[in-house]
């Protein structure tokens, strides 16, 4: 006699509810818990552009700004990058270098954070420093670094999902340009790329999304400055200094320091719904763009 | 196979002067599998030559061995002649793509362009050709027209050419080789993915293509070349997988 | 002209290229060059002395295998019964795709939200104080979606015969389930489980606040206040005081033992993984 409901399928719709549950339930903490600093600032809390916390002063906008930087400056050097190489990986290189290559980059991905943080710290500091001698830094910690630290970083993600896109557009394409006397140039720049844009632009998101939500290696050498918010937002010269992301400030010794202070707390976990809701607003747009089939986040 | 067709099969003539001369052309498969071995052909302008022959012998190589679009498959070597006009198409220092645009491919599947129809047509010849501007659209025309797709789009040249039916895009794609105005035509298997009717409008079409073009069709239907071949060319399969011409 | 068009653009991706595998040559380089020296099996069995400029990372290693274990214990329940119903229940195809894009963004997600998450639940709520219990948890929950979409692709691409052929014997939905389907599927689970422990391995931020200590921490006993040493949260506090050149020469050897176990890790996923891209390329 067959019961009504399978265990099977209520212990997975069970799991899935959890999960769920887990996954919402952590939005709504961040809510709840910020409360006091909403009452407190209402929206200068994300207009605010100095963060005093023994002053009671909260404000997130140079961390926004921080974040804003170092991923610019991540994209900029990464993105170019990527998508040249998965063109180079997709269109020019015979089938079995292709997938060494490819194996390549994805072990590069997987090295952990902390370890990109380690070289930036022992490696990238110095040499950053000495670039950028000119303008006098205090040390090597700068957004500059923290923005190239990314570039690498997210440098793998984009070019192995570039190069995924590319190889979706089918063979036949390509051939029937060729056939047609298009150098192999222009059968990729006027055939395969136009056809791999979505998936292009998915993988540019998927490294934006990478690079906004970094903590640790970001918090090792961005110099963990508050308050910098620049005069001139399009300037290069704050990028020559320290800053602070939204993920630096998450990750410090500020977060030991405010756990037991309810409205220290709240201004806390008010940075952490901020940077929830970012990072879910830059995913959902690129869920939109990419197919989503046979890719691996 | 050539028996039952009554055909003159396509040996070297030493009459007329062929478009493409194709002597002892062999092609090997990562060094050691030998793919065809021996191709003796002439290719007569204003001529259908039809190239049958089972599953596996090599006809699709064969043709692609005539634009050189082989040299895109990796791991084949060529070894031969092929003579476009008299000159050596495998020599050294030979403008690949120049060649490919006066040598115009159909293949089984149409692959069409993201794009409107008129993009498609005037895709190739935007590139190779050196047309002006303002005579684009006549070249459009001459060529929708040649490929009978004419009356049938020329009201709506903007829209998506995906959205036309299989049978219209193979047709544009026969359109747009058209359009570089090429001297030989390369056909692979071009009906093979179409309905009857379909079928039907582009057979016709083939032999009203071979007043101005020479064209080479490979097809596995014996019907199909009985009806529209000049000459045939035979492959069979020998023991070692490699593919030959059957002698007469 | 065409023709320079044609080999400068060439060029340029070449020089991409170059420049990823440079990247990639360097950081490996560095890692073994400075690393391989201090690296023995000393390194490996001896705790970590003089707060860090000398001894090994025995405590470290084994905290970290202790925190993938159990987030592997976490995750596999319950990234097959969100498989299953992604895979399997739902009958609506919006629905099924709105899980997956939920899935997608649950990924991406920055780990540091479950290591402040973890405090507020584990620390307060529970009053569990520092435990590699919620360090475990926190870390199952964080690659649960990588295991999730690593089972869903598989069962999806399982050829309908195999569904057909069960249903035609009679079988439940549930006894296909685990007869035929999840079986079948086990492949895809395993290589997205040892992607999800290497990712585990890693990370720093989730055990940041609720798990880990840099000193202090013996083998746990029970689950309140007993934190664990873990590999990553000893490069991370080492490296933030690192002028020490023995420290240094520690740090370098930490992150290659790190680096080797997600390599390790990752490698073992590899066949499988590269079996479903041949598949996929021919496809």
């Amino acid at each position: 006699m067959k019961r009504r409901w399978e265990v099977t399928a209520l212990l997975s719709w069970g799991f899935s509810a959890l999960t769920a549950a887990v996954f919402l339930g952590m939005l709504a903490l961040f809510a709840v818990e910020s409360l006091p600093v909403w009452r407190q600032a209402g929206l200068g809390f994300l207009t605010g552009t100095s963060w005093f916390f023994r002053a009671r002063q909260f404000g997130v906008l140079p961390m926004v700004y921080g974040t804003a930087a170092v991923s610019a400056v991540a994209l900029l050097g990464a993105a170019p990058l990527g998508i040249g190489a998965a063109i180079f990986t997709a269109e020019m290189l015979p089938r079995r270098w292709r997938l060494a290559a490819k194996t390549a980059v994805e072990l590069l991905a997987g090295v952990p954070s902390v370890v990109y943080g380690l070289l930036g710290v022992l490696l990238l500091r110095d040499a950053v420093l000495r670039l950028l001698a000119r303008w006098e830094p205090l040390s090597g910690d700068t957004l500059l670094t923290g923005g190239l630290l990314l570039a690498v970083m997210v440098l793998p993600t984009i070019m192995s999902l570039a190069d995924d896109a590319l190889t979706g557009v089918p063979a036949p394409q390509r051939l029937a340009a060729r056939s047609l006397g298009l150098t192999r140039a222009e059968s990729i720049f006027k055939v395969a790329l136009p056809q791999a844009l979505p998936g292009l632009a998915s993988a540019v998101l998927l490294g934006l999304g990478r690079a906004l939500g970094e903590t640790i290696a970001v918090f090792l050498v961005i110099g963990r400055q508050d308050n910098q918010w620049p005069e001139h937002l399009l300037s290069l010269r704050p990028l020559a200094g320290a800053g602070q992301t939204l993920t630096s400030k998450l990750g410090g010794s500020e977060t030991f320091l405010a756990f037991g202070d309810r409205l220290h707390w709240a201004a806390i976990t008010g940075v952490a719904l901020v940077l929830y809701g970012g990072i879910a607003l830059v995913s959902l747009i690129g869920a939109r763009l990419s197919p989503l089939g046979g890719r691996r986040a | 196979m050539l028996d039952a067709l009554r055909i003159p099969e396509a040996r070297p003539r030493s009459s007329a002067a062929p478009v493409l001369a194709v002597r002892g052309l062999s092609v090997t498969a990562g060094g050691r599998r030998q793919v065809l071995r021996d191709i003796d052909l002439d290719i007569a302008p204003g001529s259908v030559l039809c190239i049958i022959g089972p599953s596996g012998a090599g006809k699709t190589t064969l043709l692609r061995c005539l634009n050189r679009l082989v040299d895109l498959v990796p791991d084949l070597t060529v070894s031969g002649d092929v003579r476009f006009h008299g000159a050596p198409i495998y020599a050294r220092g030979v403008d690949v793509d120049a060649l490919r645009a006066r040598i115009g491919m159909i293949f089984q599947q149409p692959a069409v362009f993201p794009g409107s129809i008129a993009d498609n047509v005037l895709f190739g010849v935007r590139h190779t050709g050196r047309l002006p501007r303002r005579a684009l659209p006549e070249r459009l025309e001459r060529a929708l027209r040649e490929a009978a797709l004419w009356s049938e789009v020329a009201h709506r040249l903007d829209e998506r050419a995906a959205s036309l039916s299989v049978g219209q895009q193979q047709r544009l794609c026969l359109a747009r080789a058209l359009a570089g105005e090429p001297e030989v035509l390369l056909l692979d298997e071009p009906t093979s993915a179409l309905d009857p009717q379909s079928t039907e409008a582009i057979e016709e079409l083939i032999l009203r293509l071979r007043e101005r073009h020479a064209v080479v069709l490979v097809t596995h239907n014996l019907g199909q070349a009985e009806r529209l071949a000049d000459s045939v060319a035979c492959l069979t399969v020998r023991s070692d997988g490699a593919g030959e011409l059957e002698p007469r | 002209m065409r023709r320079w068009t044609d080999r400068a653009v060439w060029l340029a991706c070449a020089l991409c290229a170059a420049v990823v595998a440079a990247l990639l040559a360097g950081i490996a380089g560095a890692l073994l060059w400075r690393g391989l020296p201090v690296l023995g099996l000393g390194f490996l069995i001896h705790p970590s002395s003089e707060a860090g400029a000398a001894g090994g990372v025995r405590d470290e290693i084994a905290g970290t295998l202790l925190l993938i274990a159990t987030a592997l214990a976490v995750a596999v329940p319950l990234a097959t019964g969100i498989a299953l119903v992604q895979a399997e229940y739902l009958r609506n195809p919006r629905a099924r795709r709105r899980l997956l894009v939920a899935l997608y963004t649950a990924n991406a997600l920055p780990s540091i939200l479950f290591g402040i998450a973890g405090m507020i639940v584990f620390s307060r709520f529970f009053g569990w104080g520092k435990s590699w219990l919620a360090g475990g948890v926190l870390l199952g929950l964080m690659i649960l979606p990588t295991l999730s979409v690593a089972l869903i692709e598989r069962l999806r691409s399982l050829p309908p015969r195999y569904r057909e052929a069960a249903a035609a014997l009679g079988l439940s939905r549930a006894q296909t389930i685990w007869s035929v389907l999840l079986p079948q599927s086990l492949g895809g689970l395993l290589s997205g489980a040892l992607l999800g422990l290497a990712r585990a391995a890693g990370e720093t931020a989730p055990i940041l606040f609720a798990a880990a200590v840099f000193s202090g921490a013996g083998f746990p006993a029970g689950f309140r206040d007993s934190p664990v040493a873990a590999l990553p949260y000893h490069i991370f506090v080492l490296a933030q005081d690192s002028f020490d050149p023995a420290v240094q020469a520690h740090l370098w050897g930490a992150a290659c033992v790190l680096v080797g176990l997600v390599l390790g890790l990752s490698l073992l996923a590899l066949p499988t993984r590269l079996r479903a891209h041949e598949e996929a390329w021919h496809a």
